[in-house]
């Protein structure tokens, strides 16, 4: 910061300059009031640089107040992110639902006795129907999925927005000890999880590693 | 070497249905005696509990994983020879080559079919 212009002190250094012996008490008098004055200007410029500056900085915390706004976090926490996970929640339970009920049709035409022709036909047709039904749970988790799908995007505009006019740089690091021992257990105990298609390899590159 | 089709089974894994679909495919196998656990230490436990001719688990369970059961597995002298197949989606090729170094007899990649495992089963008994 270069509020120190060396001309405010001009006159103080001339007049130092000029009176090196005999000092009186005239001459320090003399001396507080060059001071004072020469001072007097270097506050002026102080005051007006630190007001400016301040200035700016209650523009930037306006607009990053505006900024935070827009991004709406309650409404994402109280509302957006709380929906998109009871959503996904009741996709679990329908997926688990219709999952157990193929599984059960399954079980009983596999434990079924095939001696009685008509009454094993009959028995097929019943339980094919338990499982036609039980697959309109893709058409109700694929609505579901669509919102939590929306709620993603309505995030990510919004942060991909704040990012940019913040110009936010990210820092290393974690925001609590569980992350970190999460993020620590992942790493060493491989848990990739599910990749994505030709992120991983196929069980005929698996079966070349045991090869 | 034939395979003995009366030997307990463990299915570890931390989803229900995928318990049921292993043991469904075991028993059209011929498999009869199938147990499970939902994660590396209780498996450990049923280990220790049980002699069993055969693990089938998955990777990633809390709080011990698959990974970390096939390494307790292999260095317990009581049963570090029994026979371990990872069943896991799982499938990047750093997953797979850890747990052939650890020792694991073979790896199938989720989503799998009742053939797929049948053949990794025998080529396990096969070794």
């Amino acid at each position: 910061m270069a509020l120190a212009d060396a001309s405010h002190f001009d006159r103080l250094v001339e007049f130092l300059k000029q009176k090196r012996d005999n000092v009186t008490f005239h001459d320090i008098i003399s001396l507080a009031e060059v001071s004072a004055q020469s001072l007097q200007s270097f506050f002026q410029a102080l005051d007006a640089k630190i007001y400016r500056e301040l200035r700016e900085i209650a523009q930037y915390i306006e607009s990053m107040k505006h900024e935070i706004g827009a991004l709406q976090v309650n409404d994402l926490k109280n509302s957006r992110i709380p929906a998109a996970g009871e959503e996904l929640s009741a996709i679990v339970r329908a997926t688990e639902e219709a999952t157990n009920t193929i599984m059960e049709c399954a079980e009983a035409l596999m434990a079924a006795g095939a001696s009685d022709p008509a009454a094993y036909k009959a028995l097929v047709d019943e339980k094919m129907m338990v499982v036609f039904e039980a697959c309109s749970f893709q058409d109700i988790t694929g609505q579901r999925i669509a919102k939590v799908v929306e709620t993603l995007e309505h995030i990510e505009q919004r942060v991909a927005r704040f990012a940019d006019v913040m110009q936010a740089k990210d820092i290393d690091g974690f925001l609590s000890s569980h992350e970190r021992s999460r993020a620590e257990r992942k790493e060493k105990l491989l848990l990739n999880g599910p990749p994505l298609a030709g992120d991983g390899v196929d069980q005929s590159g698996v079966d070349k590693i045991f090869a | 070497m034939a395979i003995d089709m009366s030997m307990p089974v463990l299915v570890v894994d931390d989803y229900n249905t995928m318990i049921r679909i292993i043991r469904n495919l075991l028993k059209q196998l011929g498999f009869e005696d199938v147990d499970d656990a939902s994660d590396g230490s209780a498996a450990l436990s049923k280990l220790r509990e049980k002699r069993y001719g055969l693990v089938i688990s998955d990777w990633n369970m809390e709080p011990m994983t698959g990974y970390e059961l096939l390494k307790e597995v292999r260095s317990d002298p009581g049963l570090s020879k029994t026979p371990f197949i990872m069943v896991t989606a799982e499938s990047k090729t750093e997953n797979v080559i850890a747990a052939k170094k650890a020792g694991v007899n073979n790896y199938i990649v989720k989503p799998f079919n009742a053939q797929t495992l049948k053949t990794k089963i025998k080529a396990v008994f096969a070794e």
